[in-house]
């Protein structure tokens, strides 16, 4: 178990996730206090939120705009990743792919001049946030591909537009897949964030500012650990959804 | 002695060279590759290009396969493809550059595409095939059971033994419909029971049509020997930088071509010995 390069089965993995967790939180439930609230204290806030409409309403709000922006980030950046192999498409691509150096600050205000209300305005920005990170982890795939799949492709007599088709289109479809996942907890952090410029909305991100404002750190940590945790099952769920779509990927 | 006859050119190689990084791989690669004959039988041609580890072997399997193109000289081979002349008459062959996707070729790795079942993968080469229009699935049957892989129609290439995906590759490129069948080391890394097997499996597949051609690179001299009708030899010559044909075996001549075992023959060790030397 303390040894390098070491295999341990998924159930002693499993133990040692639990006890680690348990320990972490006993440690910060004896070391806590102060203003810092303790697990307990968090886990109250948090039961007290699932009583209430609040949390779901605003989740719902949230993972709607996230929904939104994941499909129309992973169609942005299909279309570029797959135009990116016809040389006058690459630079277009190659720039959305330096943009990921880019910052909000500054660029917010351009934003709203050329969206109409806040809703556009929040899905423009969580555009602006995740197509360079998807089309980044898009591009070095289609840059990793074998040769022999496109050698594969010629020898049986293909075109270079059924090459496209079948070594990147087809052959790469679950790698995309595994790259939204992968890239999913950057749309579901930079929610949080795109939210507290349009409050009006709702949503976990402006819940969580508006309890912030008040120093509520209970429930800005019960927030937390409900993304947290829904991040995680987005994540698993993907995970066995990809599985399902893409057989192959479970050899 | 078994009767057989030389006829028309199949492939021809004039004059191929190639440089990488100005560095001259390959010089002067002049070979043909004819159809032989012999009365009553169908009969396809095994042809081996052997030499030694990194003179430029898989080099000369790209060029032949038309997935590089040779710095200076030219691949031909001849088509079959109906051509009218101004005559009146039908003139069934034409010869023609190689181009990628003309001959079915075999990677050293029996390649793959790892998202098709064995199925999908046979399906699109079938449809690649005219001659195979509205008949695919029979074909694929048929190919499968003669290979004995029937079963493992609905698995992935990672699902797959070596040996499996060995004949999955091979009948991908048979169903494609090509004369020419390229096999990049075919007999690298076999046991001797699988190496016996692929043997006898290349020895149907040459039998299966008149025209059907296999060019088989290798560094296993032996086993292309034995396997072969004609063997080239890839090799250097002093004071001259590359690789070239430095010498042409033809295999029927010597009565060593069509003989099961032609091992226990004393010329077929003589020939090995002669092949070494070359190297």
């Amino acid at each position: 178990m303390f040894e390098p390069f070491n295999k341990i089965n998924r159930k002693t993995f499993l133990i040692l996730v639990g006890s680690q967790a348990l320990v972490t939180l006993l440690l910060w439930q004896l070391t806590g206090g102060g203003l810092i609230p303790r697990p307990s204290t968090v886990m109250a806030a948090l039961g007290r939120l699932l009583t209430t409409r609040l949390l779901l309403d605003n989740l719902l709000t949230s993972l709607l705009l996230t929904g939104q922006a994941l499909f129309y980030s992973v169609l942005i950046t299909l279309l570029f990743g797959y135009a990116s192999v016809i040389p006058f498409f690459k630079p277009a691509a190659l720039f959305l792919v330096k943009c990921r150096y880019l910052t909000l600050t500054g660029l917010i205000f351009i934003f709203t001049l050329l969206t109409r209300d806040g809703g556009q305005l929040k899905l423009s920005l969580l555009l602006f946030g995740i197509v360079p990170f998807l089309i980044t982890s898009f591009l070095s795939i289609i840059l990793h591909t074998p040769n022999q799949e496109f050698e594969l492709c010629q020898t049986l007599g293909y075109n270079r537009w059924e090459c496209l088709y079948e070594a990147i289109i087809v052959g790469k479809a679950d790698q995309v897949f595994e790259v939204v996942r992968q890239n999913f907890a950057i749309a579901w952090m930079m929610i949080t964030m795109v939210e507290g410029l349009n409050m009006s909305e709702g949503g976990v991100g402006a819940l969580m500012i508006k309890y912030n404002k008040y120093n509520d750190l209970p429930h800005v940590l019960a927030l937390q650990a409900v993304i947290l945790g829904l991040g995680l099952g987005f994540d698993y769920l993907l995970g066995v959804l990809r599985h399902w779509l893409f057989p192959y990927t479970k050899h | 002695m078994t009767t057989y006859s030389k006829k028309e050119v199949l492939l021809r190689v004039e004059d191929v060279s190639l440089s990488y990084d100005r560095a001259c791989i390959l010089r002067d690669i002049r070979f043909c590759i004819r159809d032989i004959v012999r009365p009553g039988l169908q009969q396809g041609q095994v042809v081996s290009l052997v030499g030694r580890s990194g003179i430029g072997k898989t080099q000369l399997f790209r060029l032949l396969s038309g997935l590089r193109r040779p710095d200076t000289g030219s691949i031909a081979i001849r088509e079959r493809l109906p051509v009218e002349k101004g005559d009146g008459s039908i003139e069934l062959y034409q010869e023609r550059m190689v181009q990628p996707g003309d001959m079915g070729v075999i990677f050293q790795n029996y390649y793959l595409f790892g998202w098709r079942t064995v199925r999908q993968s046979l399906l699109l080469a079938a449809r690649r095939n005219k001659d195979l229009a509205g008949r695919e699935e029979d074909a694929i049957r048929q190919y499968t059971q003669r290979f004995d892989i029937e079963d493992v129609l609905h698995r992935y290439p990672a699902q797959l033994s070596g040996g499996q995906q060995q004949r999955v590759s091979i009948i991908q490129q048979l169903l494609k419909g090509s004369d020419f069948l390229l096999l990049d080391e075919p007999f690298s890394g076999l046991d001797v029971c699988m190496l016996d097997k692929v043997v006898e499996l290349l020895l149907q597949v040459s039998l299966s049509d008149e025209l059907k051609t296999l060019i088989i690179v290798s560094h296993d001299i032996v086993t292309a020997v034995a396997i072969s009708d004609t063997v080239f030899i890839l090799g250097r010559q002093a004071g001259l930088a590359g690789s070239t044909i430095v010498r042409e075996i033809d295999l029927m001549e010597r009565g060593l071509a069509w003989q099961k075992g032609v091992r226990e023959e004393k010329v077929f060790a003589e020939t090995v010995r002669e092949i070494k030397k070359w190297l």
